[in-house]
């Protein structure tokens, strides 16, 4: 029958190998060798002052663990068969932290105690050597119980009671097969004794509650009652079993058979050899299906965590890596759009800005010109004007070209910023950067003709103006009797001939002046024409410039973009596949695990009744 | 006088904040409380886990059966002409409750009231052990949380002066739940307000007769841990249960205890050994059933075991049973130490109630005169030298400094433990003279001083007799400012 457990057992070993769990397989090798060992461990825990060692004591009827108020249990009393009573200390020495644990124990060292001092010694007061590690008594007891095979052992009651087992001397409650928790019957269960419970029941198949002191409370039946309500609240499968230590111990002093059924102890020894003779087979399963549970459960615990770590980490670093490259795509054709759109509204504005400035340039020039001639003559000024006309006309050339290439630049530098974050947003070789040469020459300045005013035109029209006068008033005089030609009339022709002469002459100006301003107007509509045009060509050259070189960059960098995300696309694509190889190998793996549960659980299936709960 | 200093100066203090935050309504309706609280007794509450045995021992102390009344309620007992109870809850006006009286106590009617609706029950009972004191009886605290503060204490805390705090073993869990209250300048401050009681101590050890012995020496090994001496001033083993029934016990249970003694041991032995059996079987004294349960109700089984011991061995009449059991209880002793510790320096327990209150406050809601305040307050325990007067009364009381008793009881008296006076701290007639009392401090002064400076002493008692120099320092100051007046 032991084969079943013994094999589902070496399956789980192999299996914590398989997983490369050294520690887990050495607790399962620990597990095998202590079910195949045929005594029953007993440990006895509990909250301090419960009457633990009472509780021992009486149940091997014999006072070995001191008792009474304010003696704690320091060192665990551990209680074998032995055919002359004896008691020993029983010290490992320290192990180093880190160390793992050997396959075999270490050697202990051994003080043999006195019996009159087994209560100094459980005191924890002799027989313990200074500096050493954890400690423990060993009573040996010539006994009937324990020479079927048991072994009790009395743990110092803890404060903390969880901690219990944590480091203790006997690794106990990783050995035991059953536990007895004791409390007593002047109160309910705590709340951390119910603690206790449960997380023993998770690691242990027999637990049970022992109610002491019934003797002392009248009414302890109503108070078992109550904790086993608070039992079965709690979901604690444990049987309980209220005794009384005094009436038992009275009972062996004075050999009352009665007395002993009424302390209650019958029914628990007879609960301990039910689970000694259970142990080879019905607890070992148990057990087994627990190691199983706990093995299980610390394997799957790795697995299962890698798994949902994986699922939830969609953001794996080849993944990532293929988001950041189409993600780079994406910017990168946004940049391109941005960049283009940027350069072209910019060159509209500089192109009707530089028109805008020229005209405004050669109007003033214009402006200046057109005063300058509304009271000049050209015949005196014409070469002074024309001289001042053709530097100024320059200068404003020069200063629009120069603003011009100012823009460009500007403008290549605000392309150049949208390539920023590609860290090199270089500037193209600049070709405007020198005053470029006007691609035709600005015609000349021609000398408008003009009429001069000549000493005969004067004299001409001198004479027909004084003719005029001349007649005028001769014809008048002849009247009053004088002569036609008479002083009078002749000044009056000379007065004449000098007005038409003036007359004529301003008017002579104002032609001449006209059509400089004409001829003024016409070369710097023409020098306009020119100079805009040259302008528009070298901004259009200029756009075309970085326009070249801002794609050509922009192709650049979209090739080792385009490479990157190429690269980051088969990285992640072999990720996701060694991924799901992995999700597959640890689906397999629980699939294992759950199956090699399931044998576990069938090694108990195979008998139907576990363990007969006591009533 | 030492005592009426730190008196003015709490006085002065709460004044103080009064005026502080006496645009707080909140906090001055706190303060006005504290300050009214000063004049009041004092309010000692007993406090404990789950059937640690808090309402028999409040029983036993007043030597009537008053408690429990509502297990889920704080309960005060107040001296009154009448007895009389009210009952307040969070949904009701305040109550008249119907008071039952019985035999030996009294019973509250609860009828109509939901288990947890009643908040206080403030019951009055003409009693003469409540004329100075106020007792006052508590819910369980519970272990569950061990994190946050358990509110049953907190509210303890806030509000009454002094704890009688049950523990079974003085360990663990308890130790932990009372060490989370000490919080802020004053909860650090030296625990003078705290007795620990160790309780039920007739069932401990396995209900031996000898039990309250052995719960003796646990007790002083208890004060030996200092994690313990740092949480109360004093341990005191004491049953509840035992006390209680010698305070009440009857005529009739005498006589049905005389005719068990009269029982030949090794006969009525077997029907001892458990309560059950003393219950179920038939004792051949011939009680019936009702006498019986009435009998292990009173006493337990431990109890009827020492009491028939007891009359067997002489305690042969009512008066004298009833003694022995209130002797062997330890409750004699507890009520020493609640008046010697707490009734007789109730001065210093008020004051560190209001300071507590004060401190509590100014935490709470801190405003423009905290600063201030919280210094003053630091001041003053700085200079409470009545703590520490406090303090070693209790250790000279449970014997554990080793000073042989002449020394003891001169130590005891110098610090205030016979009378607050300077002539009865000084021990010559109250009508002494100035120079006379005067001569005789700096004469006590010297030689304690002396002796808390011999380094063949050991360090307890040094320590002891330092805090004894320092009171007679203290009285040689009042005797000055007394001389320039």
């Amino acid at each position: 029958m032991a084969g079943i457990w013994l094999d589902a057992l070496d399956d789980i070993a192999r299996t914590c190998q398989e997983h490369g769990r050294g520690d887990l397989l050495q607790a399962v090798r620990l597990k095998r060798a202590h079910l195949l060992d045929p005594t029953l461990t007993v440990l006895v825990v509990g909250e301090p002052n419960q009457g633990k060692s009472q509780l021992v004591n009486a149940i091997v009827n014999a006072p070995v663990c001191p008792v009474g108020d304010g003696t704690t249990t320091v060192l665990p009393t551990v209680l074998r068969h032995a055919e002359v009573a004896s008691a020993t200390v029983v010290q490992t020495p320290l192990t180093r932290p880190g160390t793992p644990p050997a396959a075999d124990p270490p050697a202990v060292q051994r003080t043999p105690v006195p019996t009159d001092q087994i209560a100094a010694g459980v005191g924890g007061s002799t027989g313990r050597l200074p500096g050493g590690g954890p400690a423990y008594i060993e009573i040996g007891l010539p006994r009937g119980l324990l020479g079927a095979g048991m072994v009790l052992v009395d743990m110092p009651g803890g404060g903390d009671l969880a901690a219990v087992g944590a480091g203790a001397p006997v690794a106990a409650l990783a050995r035991a097969d059953t536990v007895l928790l004791v409390t007593d019957s002047t109160r309910d269960l705590a709340v951390n004794e119910l603690n206790m419970l449960l997380h023993l029941t998770r690691s242990h198949s027999n637990v049970a509650v022992v109610q002491t002191k019934t003797d002392l409370v009248p009414d302890w039946r109503a108070v078992a009652d109550r904790n086993r309500r608070h039992l079965a609240d709690a979901g604690v499968p444990a049987p309980l079993v209220p005794v009384s230590a005094a009436l038992r111990l009275h009972a062996a002093a004075t050999g009352d058979h009665a007395l002993n059924a009424e302390s209650g102890f019958p029914a628990l020894i007879a609960l301990l050899r039910r689970h000694l003779a259970a142990k080879p087979d019905t607890l070992a399963r148990a057990a087994v299906v627990l190691t199983a549970r706990t093995v299980v459960e610390q394997l799957a615990a790795p697995l299962r965590a890698e798994l949902t770590d994986q699922r939830s980490a969609e953001e794996s670093a080849p993944m990532a890596r293929l988001h950041a490259a189409q993600r780079e795509v994406d910017e990168l054709r946004r940049c391109a759009t941005r960049w283009q759109n940027t350069l072209t509204d910019e060159m509209a504005d500089l192109i009707s800005d530089i028109e805008h400035d020229l005209r405004d340039r050669t109007r003033q020039i214009l402006r200046m010109v057109d005063e300058a001639f509304e009271t000049a003559d050209p015949l005196v000024a014409w070469d002074a004007v024309a001289q001042w006309l053709e530097e100024s006309l320059v200068e404003a050339a020069a200063a629009n070209r120069r603003w011009l290439v100012q823009r460009c630049d500007w403008i290549a530098r605000r392309v150049a910023e949208s390539f920023a974050r590609y860290g090199h947003g270089s500037l193209p070789p600049w070709p405007l950067t020198a005053s470029a040469e006007y691609g035709a020459p600005v015609p000349e300045l021609e000398r408008p003709n003009v009429d001069r005013f000549t000493v005969g035109q004067k004299m001409f029209t001198g004479m027909k103006g004084s003719y005029g006068g001349l007649l005028m008033f001769g014809l008048a005089l002849t009247l009053a009797g004088m002569p036609m030609i008479n002083p009078i009339s002749i000044g009056a022709g000379a007065l004449f001939g000098g007005k038409s002469i003036r007359d004529e002459g301003k008017q002579l100006l104002r032609r001449r002046q006209a059509t400089v301003k004409a001829a003024v107007q016409r070369h710097v509509d023409d020098f306009f024409i020119q100079v805009s045009k040259d302008s528009r060509d070298a901004a259009r050259r200029a756009q075309r410039v970085l326009r070249d070189h801002f794609a050509a960059l922009t192709d650049e960098l979209q090739t080792a973009i385009i490479e990157s995300l190429r690269s980051a696309k088969e990285a992640a694509d072999t990720d996701a596949a060694a991924r799901e190889r992995r999700q597959r190998e640890i689906q397999q793996r629980m699939i294992r695990l759950a199956e090699l549960y399931e044998q576990a659980q069938q090694v108990t299936a195979a008998r139907p009744a576990p363990l007969a709960p006591l009533a | 006088m030492t005592g009426g200093r730190l008196d003015a100066g709490v006085r002065d203090l709460l004044h103080r904040a009064l005026h502080g935050y006496r645009d707080n309504p909140r906090a001055s309706e706190l303060l006005r409380h504290q300050l009214a609280r000063y004049d009041q007794p004092l309010r000692v509450a007993v406090v404990g886990g789950w059937r640690s045995g808090k309402s028999t021992l409040l029983n036993a102390l007043m030597g009537e059966e008053v408690a429990p009344v509502d297990g889920s309620a704080f309960t005060w007992y107040e001296d009154g002409p009448q007895p009389d109870a009210t009952g307040y809850s969070t949904s009701h006006p305040p109550q008249r409750l119907t008071v039952l009286r019985s035999g030996t106590g009294m019973r509250v009617d609860l009828t109509g009231w939901r288990a947890g609706e009643l908040r206080d029950i403030v019951v009055r009972w003409p009693a003469r052990s409540l004329r100075q004191v106020t007792l006052l009886d508590t819910p369980a605290i519970g272990a569950a949380d061990e994190q946050a503060t358990d509110p049953v204490l907190a509210r303890v805390l806030r509000e009454a002066d002094a704890l009688l705090y049950l523990t079974r073993d003085a360990r663990g869990a308890d130790l932990r739940i009372l060490g989370a209250t000490r919080e802020g300048v004053v909860g650090q401050a030296a625990p003078v307000h705290t007795i620990m009681v160790l309780s039920r101590v007739d069932e401990s050890g396995g209900g031996r007769v000898d039990a309250l012995l052995g719960a003796r020496q646990l007790a002083r090994r208890a004060l030996r841990d200092p994690h313990v001496d740092s949480l109360c001033v004093t341990v005191v083993p004491c049953s509840g249960l035992l006390g209680l029934a010698g305070r009440v016990l009857g005529e009739t249970e005498f006589t049905a205890l005389a005719a068990l003694a009269r029982v030949p041991r090794a006969e009525l032995e077997p029907y001892l050994l458990s309560a059950e059996r003393f219950a179920r079987g038939e004792p051949p004294a011939g009680l019936d059933a009702a006498t019986r349960n009435a009998l292990l109700e009173r006493l337990g089984v431990v109890g009827i075991r020492l009491a028939t011991t007891l009359v067997r061995t002489g305690c042969d009449n009512r008066v004298a049973l009833a003694a022995e059991l209130v002797r062997r209880s330890g409750l004699g002793e507890l009520r020493e130490s609640l008046n010697r510790l707490f009734v007789d320096r109730r001065h210093v327990l008020k004051a560190r109630s209001a300071l507590t209150a004060v401190e509590a406050l100014l935490r709470d809601e801190p405003g423009p005169v905290t600063g201030d305040l919280l210094a003053a307050l630091e001041q003053l325990l700085a200079g409470a030298h009545e703590f520490a007067e406090s303090r070693l009364l209790a250790a000279l009381r449970d014997g554990r400094l080793g000073f042989d008793a002449e020394l003891a009881a001169e130590a005891r008296r110098l610090v205030g433990g016979d009378g607050d006076e300077p002539a009865a701290r000084l021990g010559i007639a109250p009508d002494a003279t100035l120079a006379w009392l005067w001569e005789t401090a700096a004469e006590a002064r010297w030689r304690w001083r002396e002796h808390a400076e011999d380094p063949g002493i050991a360090l307890p008692q040094r320590r002891g007799a330092q805090v004894v120099a320092r009171s007679c320092e203290g009285l040689l100051a009042d005797l000055a400012a007394a001389h320039a007046r």
